[in-house]
């Protein structure tokens, strides 16, 4: 089961060890990167991150899609991560059971605007987020569980 | 009265210099509560409070961009209030929460307002002017001292005497329900703290706390000193570490080899800069500007042209943010790695950036779950056990229980990353020892919350049973079953709403309403 999918550009870190794991009971860790997933180094320091008792799983992202839709692996509680708008609309497009996405962290870049806190856009990912909210998929804000949802859509004209 | 004013002052712009000082815990109400007693003439009552205020905001964690309340600014003006009213830690509690709340709006401004900046700090180190630049970093970073500092004399100075009208002017059930209300409290600390910990695995550690505590009347200090062994038997980490030591001896390959050619002194100010690493905190690169702050040393010893400089002072303003008490490992391999691209030209400048932003997310997830998980909760359970009774060791050791092993640690952590680059890393990774140090610190952690449950939340029931003769408090009783069995309830019922992602505000709320009713209906006390 799905329990997140989560835009974190840091992928594993504090929040995501220390207060979605326990809050979600989640027992699986998905990182959906094919950067990441060519990456040994990264790979390790990853490894060094994930809280015990959670299995860490690194994927590409045509291998992440397999291994969402892979009955077998119905039973695990499942966070998937990924680090941009862009995987996460490749993501859903291919798992029919990511119906919310959650927006963690985005770093702003080159002529990106902050639409909250820690979320940073481009004017090239509108579009994409305008396509997944016709698809009826929330996009929600939240950094840590107990924060209140916080649409994305509403934060879009400005 | 006005000198006092401007001393508590003082001691709030202290608190909110932590972030110069290595985050270092001593702004916690533990530490200014009897800063502010010393200042109003009544240390101890100052101790008490701080001890009361640290246990009601004990699960009150800053991680990445989520803020918590404002706990200094909110500390300090409660517990000056409650003395100069000459009320208890309940009144200093009741207004601590509502305080924290609002101030923190302000520090979460102060954190947008800072990205104003940024595009300063760019200009100078396009011009490789590094002096300009740490001067940016150190004035910014003022500017919460400043604030808050403004903020808590203008509430001193407009509200002490309004506030003592109006503390007067509560009756005494409502201060006896507050009291009750407040003992609650310290139930969500240790709830969230659990939820951070507590899975089945490692349950029975918690009961191993409260049993040693409720029964054999152990104080928190021993349980502290046993959970370390019972961790260092369980995982059985001195016989891993020997094999640890094996590979380090074997050379594994590593995109950081090392470059130990930088002046010792020189690493070393990589540490004390670190301590600065969040002065200037702000919410669109984080603390990017702390990060070359604390090169900058590095730096200037590697690179002496305007032009070299210029570049390695971009490369370090990027995004960056991690666990404080593990930065200085980053530090020190992007030390190394500095060194060697300034004497080599074609070594590959991305992947400084490219190390730095891969290890600063998995280091913090390690890092702040050790120190806020493990050592705050010992330091603060032993630290408050002592406090609670007035005893002026409590925040002494507070502070030495937390800072002795986090400022040797990231001391060292400095050199190690510094000599072995990234292999230190690598070998951790094929051992299983951080499996065994978070499921050690766990132990450890439950054990001290389920010895504080059974000794930090002072609630009893005055219920008595039966008529006359025979007449027995129901306490009594319980005592002889399950002592403390009504802070343990109390706890798991709290960390059950928590489990259910209830907001802490609300079972803040809900508990204080809780106490509140008991101790009127005369159910609890």
């Amino acid at each position: 089961m799905i329990k997140l999918t989560r835009i974190d550009d840091r992928l594993v870190h504090g929040q995501v060890a220390f207060t979605w794991v326990p809050a979600l009971s989640v027992d699986c860790l998905l990182v959906a990167n094919d950067k990441v997933a060519k990456d040994e180094f990264q790979k390790m320091t990853l490894n060094l991150a994930k809280p015990a008792n959670t299995k860490l799983v690194i994927k590409t992202l045509a291998d992440a899609i397999l291994f969402l839709n892979d009955d077998k692996n119905s039973k695990a509680n499942v966070l998937i991560l990924i680090n941009s708008i862009k995987d996460a609309a490749t993501l859903a497009a291919g798992v029919s059971a990511i119906t919310s996405i959650n927006f963690g962290g985005i770093r702003g870049k080159a002529g990106s605007r902050l639409i909250s806190k820690a979320i940073a856009i481009t004017d090239d990912d509108v579009p994409v987020l305008q396509e997944l909210i016709q698809k009826n998929i929330e996009l929600e804000i939240r950094q840590v569980p107990t924060d209140s949802k916080q649409k994305v859509e509403s934060l879009l004209d400005k | 009265m006005l000198v006092s004013f401007i001393l508590i002052t003082l001691i709030a712009m202290f608190g909110h210099s932590e972030d110069f000082l290595g985050t270092t815990l001593l702004s916690r109400p533990l530490v200014l509560g009897p800063l502010v007693g010393l200042v109003l003439g009544d240390l101890s009552q100052g101790v008490v409070i701080g001890a009361t205020l640290e246990l009601i905001f004990m699960g009150n964690i800053k991680v990445g961009a989520a803020i918590p309340p404002d706990v200094i600014t909110g500390g300090v003006l409660s517990t000056a209030f409650a003395i100069l009213s000459g009320k208890g830690p309940s009144i200093a509690l009741a207004l601590a929460v509502p305080i924290s709340i609002l101030a923190e709006m302000a520090i979460s401004g102060l954190f947008v307002f800072r990205a104003v900046f940024n595009k300063r700090f760019a200009t100078y180190a396009e011009e490789g002017d590094y002096k300009k630049l740490q001067r940016l970093h150190v004035l910014s970073g003022l500017l919460k001292p400043l604030l808050m500092g403004l903020i808590t004399f203008t509430a001193l100075l407009l509200g002490a005497d309004v506030m003592k009208a109006f503390l007067d002017s509560i009756p005494v059930w409502v201060n006896d329900g507050l009291k009750v209300a407040g003992n609650m409290l310290p139930a969500l600390g240790f709830a969230l703290l659990l939820n951070l910990m507590f899975n089945k695995k490692v349950a029975p550690y918690f009961f191993l706390g409260f049993v040693l505590t409720s029964y054999l009347k152990l104080p928190v200090i021993a349980i502290g000193a046993l959970g370390v062994i019972v961790a260092l038997i369980i995982t059985d980490i001195t016989h891993k570490s020997a094999s640890t030591e094996d590979d380090d001896a074997d050379e594994g390959e590593s995109p950081v080899e090392p470059a130990p050619e930088l002046p010792k002194k020189t690493i070393r100010s990589l540490f004390f800069r670190s301590l600065a690493l969040e002065a200037n905190f702000n919410f669109e690169t984080w603390q990017n500007s702390g990060f070359a702050f604390a090169m900058i040393p590095v730096l200037k010893k590697l690179y002496t042209t305007k032009q070299s400089m210029s570049a390695a002072l971009t490369r370090h303003l990027q995004f960056f943010n991690t666990s404080p008490y593990g930065s200085t490992l980053i530090l020190g391999i992007t030390a190394a790695m500095e060194a060697r691209k300034s004497k080599s030209e074609d070594f590959d400048e991305e992947s400084i950036n490219s190390v730095k932003t891969g290890l600063m997310g998995p280091l913090a997830g390690v890092f702040d779950s050790l120190f806020w998980g493990t050592f705050k909760v010992i330091a603060a359970g032993v630290g408050a056990s002592l406090a609670i009774k007035g005893n002026v060791l409590g925040p002494i050791l507070f502070l030495l229980i937390f800072n002795v092993p986090h400022l040797v640690l990231r001391y060292q952590l400095t050199f190690i990353g510094y000599n072995t680059g990234t292999r230190f890393l690598q070998n951790l990774a094929k051992t299983n020892v951080m499996d065994k140090l978070t499921v050690g610190s766990s132990i450890l952690g439950l054990m001290v919350i389920g010895a504080m449950t059974a000794t930090l939340m002072n609630i009893t029931t005055p219920i008595t049973l039966g008529s006359d003769d025979t007449a027995a408090t129901l306490q009594s009783i319980l005592d002889q079953i399950v002592p403390n069995i009504i802070p343990l309830g109390l706890t798991f019922l709290t960390f059950y709403f928590v489990k259910k992602n209830m907001k802490p505000t609300w079972l803040l709320l809900g508990l204080l309403v809780v106490g509140f009713l008991g101790s009127i209906l005369h159910i609890l006390a």
